[in-house]
């Protein structure tokens, strides 16, 4: 048999000279180009709107739904503060405060502060980047209709009195115990928006990977997607750790199964690891984000480059990594030792370095730039004022001695709305006024913006430094009443009347974001002069994204390439045409963005709502104990998501090459690391490994934290079935590869037995699993709970791998997947390593490891 | 005019294949040490053992993990190349620029790593017990 030709690559001239992008386009070619762009990047018109998938339109539904999030868990906020304006008030009863404290924390975190920065990097990021649209857009739409069904699932809760009340870190055994469905309603209703965060995290890591205009190497790149690449990374490595936590906790809900239960050798203090592990990266993922918009903005007000570009890439990355490291200064009170709590003091110590560098180097910009005052920069310097006084604090609570003290108080409630405030908040509406033009094409009032801005900093400041002095006088976090004689009146009444401010100056905002602007005419294209290429927009507002991905030889190429957006404009650069009318984006190699291939993506869609509901059901249904349902929402959900695929994804071009612009032609069609899909699941299933070693680690946190773990006299896993899983896996996985191998030679036939072959060996190992354990009671101890748990986790990625193996088989079969075109083979081997590892991790933690205990 | 697949600094672009992974080497040595030295404590404190010998431990693992983070340093500060061309910035869009910036990049990050690496050893030094 002979070997298929390899896929083309790129050929042509590149980079471009200067004689070849002054080469004038005629203008029959122009309209035609923007003609087929137009008809291509069409925007859903009426009710069929809401199938669109572009990331302009899902980022600004993405924004506006998370906007709209945070202020109604502002008004709970305000209830709050109503309730503990003076002593013994009995607005709330103890009960809905509960609700309310624990539904205000949630509803911040999960469902604003961090889908706001996936808002805003859909949103932005491309136009950053000069793409059309991020790598895969209807995952991105995806995502945002679990977001919104989730978060109205949650917040919904409230409603009906059976939200969650044991605050937003669920601590067990208060969680366990508690009566009614508000922890299920919390855990199952989050964990689908953390899956949907994840989906997200992966499409930005992409963008900000793969996604970049010719020319853009990563020394010249946006310093927000430097930010977009640390946090997307952060996501995959905090994010799991608490899905995994809420896998375990929601088994212990239902099915008392006791992972934290000391009774029956659980341990309620691995909860708080696994949600700290997430929850210290957590506001980092929240912070540098909104940085990043800080570190957009500063250039343009000082009219000069950012001064120590490399440094700031330094604190972001450094930031990401040591925040790793400081989860356990929210556990400096549970008894852990002396000198494990110094690691994490040291830590905490050592991330404000980082933090402090790019301040500094803010600070250093605006020094040395002709620094023109505008809005944004007034919310960017309420924001450096604000994180600063917080950061200090939180410098202080970092000490272990002083932290035990102010432990639970209100001390750590003003310290921790002044990071976030500052952090988090301010820089977003500074981003807000910043990019709106860009966002909306009209401009907010700069009147009402400085209006929003002295009341929300006032009234911050007078809700929030009060607090600290609260604090320090005793008053405990989440007590709904407190007597007179505690002499806490005054400052509280304070704080209420600040809040109250606070919240004025977030109705002028809202006022001013969404009043209509008709008469205010078109806007100039680049109001504040940036260098960067988000402002070469159209405006009139185009869907197409550019008119044509630019060659990009600086870091602002706005002021540095004067002919940049005329030469765009006039359709002079890659990509200036769509003759088959397809949406199309060109992929660029990873550190010098040299043009790879054209990726084609995908188009306005209804699966993905689809998609979106059916996972719903699957989350929502079982808080109700309901299984059945939800089991056929989650067979429903997966028959929409491998329907998208196999219409839209990895399907072999028409024409293998394309004309690209400027003498480049490119392919259509890639496989392997050069392609978006493949990069795309290796991302993934780093976040899944993730969550999968959290599992691991709770196994050997036992063991170190329990006595009796495993029980002297427990029964343990039948090694006979634990070694034919981990046999039959590890041929499941061999006969995958073999079958990508033989393929990719050209021996298709050969490739579909072994792919006959894969996903049988796979069901057997599943069952050998299963049968391993079968005989252990999970109900009677944490040991067989756990090895239950083990065999679950892995009993399901079997699962989807048989799936993935069967829609390889069905590719070969009609002609999805052939020799050359097997990007999906490769991914679904890329997804069978790590299932691999699962399966030979698993069988020795369930076969091997509880012989070796000592 | 170039050919885009004739590669003209192809030998420096296979050398850069794992920059962007490289820059991260510095940070991921002090996650190894912090893991490590978090898991031995967890231990010893636990099931008994030595805190003595804990303590020398986490010093030995300080100092490889310290004189590895130097090592790389110094690589990524050959590779800024400061000296020679003194140029803080690498902005220009060329394969130099971009050499020597990830050098820089991962010149800091070697240094913030050495500082963390030596903060998180602190503890074992000063504290002499589990309680």
């Amino acid at each position: 048999m002979t070997r298929p030709a390899p896929l083309p690559v790129a050929e042509g001239p590149y980079p471009p000279t200067e004689e070849m992008l002054s080469e004038p386009v005629s203008s029959e070619d122009q309209d035609r180009g923007k003609a087929e762009l137009r008809a291509a990047w069409k925007t859903p018109q009426g009710w069929r709107y809401i199938s669109a998938v572009n990331n302009t339109e899902v980022g600004v539904w993405y924004s506006l739904t998370a906007f709209g999030f945070m202020l109604l868990a502002g008004l709970l906020a305000l209830a709050m503060r109503v309730q503990l304006a003076f002593p013994d008030m009995t607005f709330l009863d103890a009960d809905r405060f509960n609700q309310f404290f624990t539904m205000h924390g949630s509803a911040m975190m999960f469902l604003f502060a961090v889908p706001m920065f996936e808002a805003i990097s859909i949103l932005l990021l491309p136009a950053f980047l000069g793409a059309r649209d991020m790598p895969f857009p209807r995952l991105s739409a995806y995502g945002y209709w679990c977001f919104l069904i989730g978060g109205c699932f949650v917040m919904g809760s409230l409603l009906f009195d059976a939200g969650p009340k044991a605050g937003w870190f669920m601590y067990p055994p208060l969680a366990t115990e508690e009566e009614g469905i508000g922890p299920d309603i919390w855990l199952l209703g989050l964990s689908f928006i953390e899956v949907a965060s994840i989906a997200a995290a992966v499409e930005l890591i992409v963008g900000a990977l793969k996604c970049r205009p010719p020319g853009m190497r990563v020394n010249i790149m946006p310093l927000y997607a430097w930010y977009v690449m640390v946090v997307g990374g952060m996501i995959l490595f905090a994010f799991p750790p608490l899905i995994a936590g809420d896998f375990l906790f929601e088994l212990q809900r239902s099915f008392d199964w006791p992972f934290f239960d000391p009774e029956r050798g659980g341990d309620p203090i691995l909860w708080q690891h696994l949600f700290w592990i997430f929850g210290h990266p957590e506001v980092y993922i929240v912070f540098l984000p909104s940085i990043a918009i800080a570190a957009m903005i500063v250039p343009t007000v000082a009219r000069r480059p950012i001064v120590g570009y490399s440094w700031i890439v330094l604190s972001a990355v450094g930031t990401g990594f040591l925040s790793f490291g400081l989860w356990v200064h929210h556990m400096f009170t549970t008894g852990l030792p002396q000198i494990s709590l110094g690691f994490f003091s040291a830590a905490s110590e050592a991330v404000v370095i980082p933090t402090g560098i790019q301040l500094f180097a803010f600070v250093a910009t605006l020094m040395v730039g002709r620094v023109r005052m505008s809005l944004p920069m007034l919310w960017i310097a309420g924001a450096l004022a604000i994180f600063v006084a917080g950061g200090l604090t939180g410098v202080m609570l970092a000490i272990v001695p002083f932290n035990w003290q102010a432990h639970d108080t209100y001390f750590i409630v003003a310290h921790l709305h002044y990071t976030l405030f500052g952090g988090m908040v301010f820089p977003v509406i500074a981003g807000v006024y910043y990019f709106y033009p860009f966002i909306a094409k009209k401009l907010l009032s700069e009147r009402l913006g400085r209006w929003a801005f002295w009341l929300i900093f006032t009234g911050f400041n007078v809700t929030f430094l009060p607090m600290h002095l609260t604090g320090l006088m005793g008053m405990p976090r989440r007590i709904f009443t407190y007597p007179e004689s505690s002499g806490w009146g005054t400052l509280n009444l304070i704080s209420t009347i600040g809040a109250f401010v606070v919240a004025a100056g977030f109705a002028v905002f809202l006022y001013d974001l969404l009043r209509p602007k008709s008469r205010q005419g078109q806007i100039p294209r680049n109001p504040w002069d940036a260098g960067t290429l988000e402002f070469s927009h159209d405006v009139p507002e185009e869907a197409w994204g550019v008119r044509s991905v630019p060659y990009v030889t600086s870091r602002y190429p706005l002021w540095d390439q004067p002919k940049l957006v005329e030469r765009m404009d006039a359709g002079r650069y890659y990509l200036t045409d769509s003759p088959d009318h397809q949406r199309e984006t060109i992929v660029t190699s990873v550190i010098d963005a040299k043009p790879i291939y054209v990726q084609r993506v995908t188009g306005p869609a209804w699966i993905t709502i689809w998609a979106a509901i059916f996972t719903g059901g699957a989350f929502i249904f079982p808080t109700f104990h309901i299984y059945k349902p939800a089991i056929v929402c989650g067979a429903f959900a997966i028959v929409c998501v491998l329907y998208w695929l196999w219409t839209s994804t990895a399907r072999p071009p028409k024409d293998e090459m394309r004309e690209a612009g400027l003498g480049l032609r490119l392919p259509t069609y890639m496989s392997g690391p050069d392609s978006v899909g493949w990069w795309g699941m290796w991302i993934t299933m780093l976040g899944d490994a993730t969550a999968f070693a959290s599992i691991v680690f709770g196994f050997f946190f036992y063991w170190t934290a329990r006595p009796d773990f495993p029980p002297a006299d427990a029964d343990h896993a039948i090694g006979v079935w634990v070694a034919a899983a981990a046999l039959l896996g590890v041929l499941a996985w061999a006969a995958t590869v073999l079958a990508r191998e033989v393929n990719r030679r050209g021996n298709v036939m050969l490739a579909r037995l072994a792919l006959v072959l894969a996903p049988l060996s796979a069901a057997a190992a599943a069952g050998a699993a299963w049968l391993a354990v079968r005989d252990l009671d999970p109900v009677s101890h944490v040991y067989p709970a756990i090895l239950w748990a083990l065999m679950v986790w892995l009993v399901v990625h079997l699962c989807a791998g048989i799936v993935m193996q069967c829609y390889c088989l069905a590719g070969s079969l009609f002609g999805k997947v052939t020799p050359r075109h097997d990007a999906d083979l490769r991914n679904v081997t890329l997804y069978w390593h790590f299932v691999a590892l699962k399966v030979l991790v698993t069988a020795a933690v369930l076969g091997l490891v509880p012989g070796w205990l000592p | 005019m170039t050919k885009i697949n004739e590669n003209e600094d192809a030998h420096e672009f296979r050398s850069e294949a794992v920059s962007l992974w490289r820059i991260t080497f510095g940070p991921l040595i002090w996650a190894v040490h912090f893991a490590a030295s978090y898991a031995a404590t967890a231990l010893i404190c636990a099931k008994g053992g030595a805190v003595e010998g804990l303590r020398l431990g986490i010093g030995i693992g300080t100092g490889v993990a310290l004189v590895a983070i130097a090592w790389l340093g110094w690589q990524a500060w050959r590779q800024w190349d400061l000296l020679c061309d003194r140029d803080w910035e690498n902005d220009q869009g060329t394969g130099e620029d971009r050499h020597q910036f990830l050098g820089h990049a991962a010149f800091l990050l070697a240094v913030v790593s050495f500082i963390g690496v030596s903060y998180v050893a602190l503890p074992a030094l000063l504290i002499g017990t589990c309680r």
